[in-house]
């Protein structure tokens, strides 16, 4: 606790001393939270161009919010809605520029297969990542916040979803059984290659 | 799963995450950058209206192209804006009440300074597509700047 409490007093320092012109405090922000703001943007499907515009309009308006911030140990929290916000607009604004269904998903098992199976240094992680990829969108949303590094309070995730704190806990839980149940599915399926159903 | 388990397939997923989609190093270079577009002294315009997302009538409406009306909302000064989309989109907008000034338009990598006429009116080329801010000067009046808004 003592661990976490030092850390919310260096955020807050950080927070007041960019404010008043520190860009090294600045860069330290950015070091922090730039994980959880990319989780944000990914956790709500963007593809990498409107991801980055998410991010950087985030950190723009971090930016001149700084000095206004009335409670700068929220900053992570204040993030994370903001990211969240930009997020849905941009996700409504391409919705209308799609003419017909969402093929993200296919881009993305495509993707799955093509790229990710080279970064992944094991099967069983590929593995884990096809079965991610497979789950229902709102858990994807949940566990992809919750992968930002370093690890998001569940305030944050409250947050960035706009899901009550409360129930981050048990919605966690199952969405990793899910997960878990999935993965079993798909090591199966892999080792029968190329027939594998998801 | 226990409480343990739970805790450590979270983390092995987290691992693998920072793998395959790890925050890209132009986007941390933006977020760095993004301070020096910090200024101090200007009354911030909220975003109060976006057509794309606040117009119900056109929610059920899908197809490339069209028009953006943006409103800006500041205490002494109202700022509409009509954004032409595309991969590098233009602007035409308009000062409430109407006053003769300036607009420097930010685009995230850049800065265009316009001309505001007599009836408040000023229109921009195109400009790369991403984050847009309006610094926006009226008159001899204290400069307000519009929150940013990806276009």
């Amino acid at each position: 606790m003592l661990h976490a409490e030092a850390l919310v007093d260096d955020v807050v320092t950080d927070v007041l001393a960019a404010a008043s012109g520190d860009s090294q405090a600045w860069d330290r922000l950015v070091e922090r939270f730039s994980s959880l703001v990319w989780a944000v943007a990914r956790s709500h499907r963007l593809n990498d161009a409107d991801a980055a515009d998410v991010s950087q309009t985030t950190w723009l308006r971090l930016a001149e919010h700084l000095h206004r911030l009335r409670q700068p140990e929220r900053v992570a929290g204040w993030l994370a809605t903001t990211a969240r916000n930009e997020a849905l607009r941009t996700a409504r604004r391409a919705a209308r520029m799609v003419p017909v269904d969402d093929d993200f998903d296919l881009l993305v098992d495509q993707e799955v297969h093509d790229v990710d199976r080279r970064i992944l240094d094991y099967e069983r992680d590929a593995a884990l990542w096809i079965a991610f990829r497979a789950l229902a969108p709102p858990c994807q949303r949940l566990l992809r916040t919750l992968m930002a590094d370093p690890a998001p309070s569940y305030a944050e995730v409250s947050a960035a979803l706009g899901m009550p704190v409360g129930s981050i806990g048990p919605r966690r839980a199952r969405c990793l059984e899910r997960l878990r149940s999935i993965t079993e599915g798909t090591a199966a399926s892999l080792e029968s290659e190329p027939r594998m159903t998801v | 799963m226990t409480e343990q388990e739970l805790d450590q397939f979270m983390g092995r997923l987290r691992s693998i995450g920072s793998r395959v989609d790890p925050v890209p190093p132009a986007v941390m270079s933006a977020a760095r950058a993004a301070f020096e577009w910090r200024m101090v002294d200007a009354e911030l315009a909220e975003l109060t209206y976006d057509s794309w997302v606040d117009d119900r009538e056109l929610a059920g409406v899908r197809g490339r192209g069209g028009r953006r009306q943006l409103t800006f909302e500041a205490p002494g000064l109202t700022v509409e804006v009509e954004v032409a989309d595309g991969a590098a989109p233009g602007l035409v907008g308009q000062f409430v009440p109407a006053h003769r000034g300036t607009v420097e338009l930010r685009h995230g990598t850049g800065v265009l300074t316009l001309a505001v006429d007599d009836l408040g009116r000023f229109t921009a080329p195109q400009f790369p597509a991403g984050p847009l801010s309006l610094r926006c000067t009226a008159d001899a009046a204290s400069p307000v700047e519009t929150e940013w808004v990806a276009v």
